[in-house]
């Protein structure tokens, strides 16, 4: 017998962007304004809270598709949120991205000297996220957005960016795309037909969204005041470009057949191009395994321990190490976030090889409630750093700030290969921390100057 | 007062310093440290002294979990009125605080439990508050083979012995 519905969250008030994946096919559009007057600012918010997802709609959206609103430090500075609250704020973030790059080992092309505007200057104060599953209903859903400032003129749009779904739903360098987020507990009902894998755990809500007990017991006490925090989390956004005419010579230079080429790249990602994980397919790949969502992330590096099926280096196990690291100091769940990953730009056509200039690549939503030892911790421990894996200065082969001397370690039975020359595959563009509050916090905040103004 | 460096052939050997990304402390390579110096509450010496024996022999296995650790002293000075703890680790100090509380809480709390004002791990506050008044950084710092963590020596150890078998296995 079913067990009651008893969801945990408050799915009403968490934006859906947070909970929810996003539609396949999906199409979407990045929108970022500048707020010059608070009061504006606050208005064209009370604009545009009627068009915010709540996750609970996500099954039968009021809109044809949904629309997500979050504030940088900055934006919420230019809302006219008091000093105190923006102070209890945690630091990287109101630091923001740009100012923590030393910590994100974001050197050399990664810095944030290189970023497009606006990203890492403080013109960036709203990021609104819209997607949809056509460009009809993303024109109208755009359209209602646009309606909420279109005469407004101390607000202003500095940054559009349309995303879509390549093929197949993979990523430019060719891999099936967004197959592992954590299972939250409480969010998903038995009714709504979701299981999780048995070795996909559900990690505690409070990892995610503030308002509920974490995986240390502790439930969120700032920022302040709990009508701003609760329900709300934080996102790490991330814009990168992928340089997928190196990546496909580094594999043909390495390789002596398409077949290894195939092998190599599935060692690098740690997933074959269908997303069967090669801790199942060793091998070959296994399309049928890979299109199984029930099948494709139930699975563990329990006897995998020496790396000889799936590297210890690969870019899946280094971000989500499962129970790779289960004699470790480090407590895996206390280091993950959702996933929310779109892309841009069209697929470089099969079989070439040289770039053709254009940009294309992936724009990462990493949400979670506790920045530092979620994203930052994951991106400057585990994809730029080896020590966790005692492979010294070893990077992430894929996502690693490579600078044409990357290594990459194959471990492999009698003799470890190990390849030398890694440049760097993924670049990023931009990136910054933002608030994504619950829909009564984004009221509470277009309230806030009720008595003042 | 000397300010400067004078270049000849001992400063040749001279090591990188820098400085934590995220955290307090120098760091030379993949080696970081971190010092802490507190007054003790009444009494305080005395219970660690009497629980010595075990904290010590415990400390290969609690700091074996923890697997980042080269270095950790705790000496009572100042007629027992306060301690200097002072750790030399593999990698960052900040972003694994939260692991290294969780998976070595309970020895920790005995070598810091009589720190003033000092509540125990348990209490995050508490141990922020810990960090933030008693931490310090070292003036002068040396640290052979900064580039080798202490997993790296346990691999090159376990290493060492297989070609050893295999060289014996061959005479």
């Amino acid at each position: 017998m079913l067990k009651p519905y008893t969801p945990a969250l408050d799915m009403s008030d968490i934006q859906a962007t947070v909970l929810r994946p996003r539609p396949s096919p999906y199409v979407g559009e990045y929108v970022v304004l500048r707020i010059d007057d608070a009061a504006q600012g606050r208005e064209m918010l009370r604009r545009i809270i009627p068009h915010v997802a709540p996750a609970d709609e996500w099954w039968v959206p009021s809109l044809p598709g949904w629309l997500g609103i979050a504030f940088t430090y900055q934006g919420l500075k230019a809302l006219g949120l008091p000093q105190a609250s923006l102070d209890s704020f945690p630091v990287e973030f109101r630091q923001g991205m740009a100012a923590r790059a030393a910590i994100l080992h974001d050197f050399g092309g990664n810095a944030p000297s290189n970023w497009e505007y606006p990203f890492g200057n403080s013109d960036m104060h709203v990021a609104l996220a819209v997607y949809s599953d056509n460009e009809q209903h993303l024109g109208e859903i755009l359209a209602r957005a646009g309606q909420s400032h279109h005469d407004l003129a101390h607000v202003s749009v500095v940054y559009r960016m349309r995303f879509n779904e390549l093929p197949g739903g993979r990523n430019p360098f060719g891999f099936r795309d967004g197959l592992h987020n954590p299972h939250v507990e409480g969010s998903v009902a038995e009714e709504d037909g979701f299981v999780p894998a048995a070795s996909n755990a559900s990690i505690k809500a409070g990892e995610f969204v503030m308002g509920y007990p974490d995986e240390l017991g502790q439930t969120a006490l700032a920022p302040i005041p709990g009508e701003l925090r609760h329900n709300g989390t934080f996102v790490a956004f991330r814009k990168f470009h992928m340089d997928v005419a190196a990546f496909r010579k580094y594999l043909r230079a390495h390789a002596s057949s398409p077949e290894e080429e195939e092998l190599l790249a599935a060692k690098m990602v740690g997933r074959w191009r269908s997303g069967a994980p090669l801790v199942l397919a060793p091998d070959h790949d296994d399309p049928a395994l890979g299109g199984d969502a029930t099948r494709n992330n139930d699975f563990s590096y329990a006897d995998d321990m020496k790396g000889l099926k799936c590297p210890f280096s690969a870019h899946t196990r280094r971000i989500n190490p499962r129970d790779a690291l289960k004699d470790d100091v480090v407590n895996v769940n206390l280091h993950k976030f959702l996933r929310r990953g779109t892309n841009y730009g069209s697929a470089l056509p099969e079989g070439v090889l040289e770039d053709d200039g254009a940009e294309r690549g992936g724009v990462f939503l990493l949400i979670g409630a506790h920045l530092q030892r979620q994203f930052e911790f994951v991106q400057s421990q585990w994809a730029t750093d080896g020590n966790f894996i005692s492979h010294g200065a070893e990077q992430d082969p894929l996502v690693g700030n490579n600078d044409g001397e990357g290594v990459f370690t194959i471990p492999k039975i009698p003799v470890r290969r190990r390849l030398h020359g890694l440049p760097c595959f993924v670049s990023v563009r931009g990136g910054e921390y933002c608030f994504m509050p619950g829909l009564r916090a984004l009221q509470w905040l277009a309230r806030l100057g009720d008595n003042a103004d | 007062m000397t300010t400067k460096v004078i270049e000849n052939e001992r400063t040749a050997m001279s090591q990188h310093i820098t400085r934590q990304p995220d955290g307090p402390g120098k760091r030379i390579g993949k080696k970081g440290e971190i010092s802490f110096l507190g007054k003790l509450a009444p009494g305080a010496a005395k219970v660690f002294r009497e629980r010595l024996p075990q904290i010590q022999a415990e400390a290969g296995s609690w700091e074996d979990g923890v697997g980042t650790v080269v270095d950790f002293r705790a000496t009572l000075i100042d007629n027992d009125t306060r301690m200097l703890v002072t750790i030399v680790y593999d990698g960052d100090f900040k972003p694994y605080l939260e692991d290294v509380l969780s998976k070595a809480g309970p020895w920790l709390d005995q070598v810091f439990g009589g720190f003033e004002g000092f509540k125990g791990v348990k209490d995050r506050k508490s141990v922020e508050e810990l960090v933030a008044n008693t931490h310090f950084e070292c003036d002068l710092f040396y640290i052979a083979n900064p580039d080798v963590t202490a997993r790296d020596v346990a691999k090159m150890q376990r290493l060492s012995k297989a070609v050893g078998d295999l060289l014996d296995a061959a005479n």
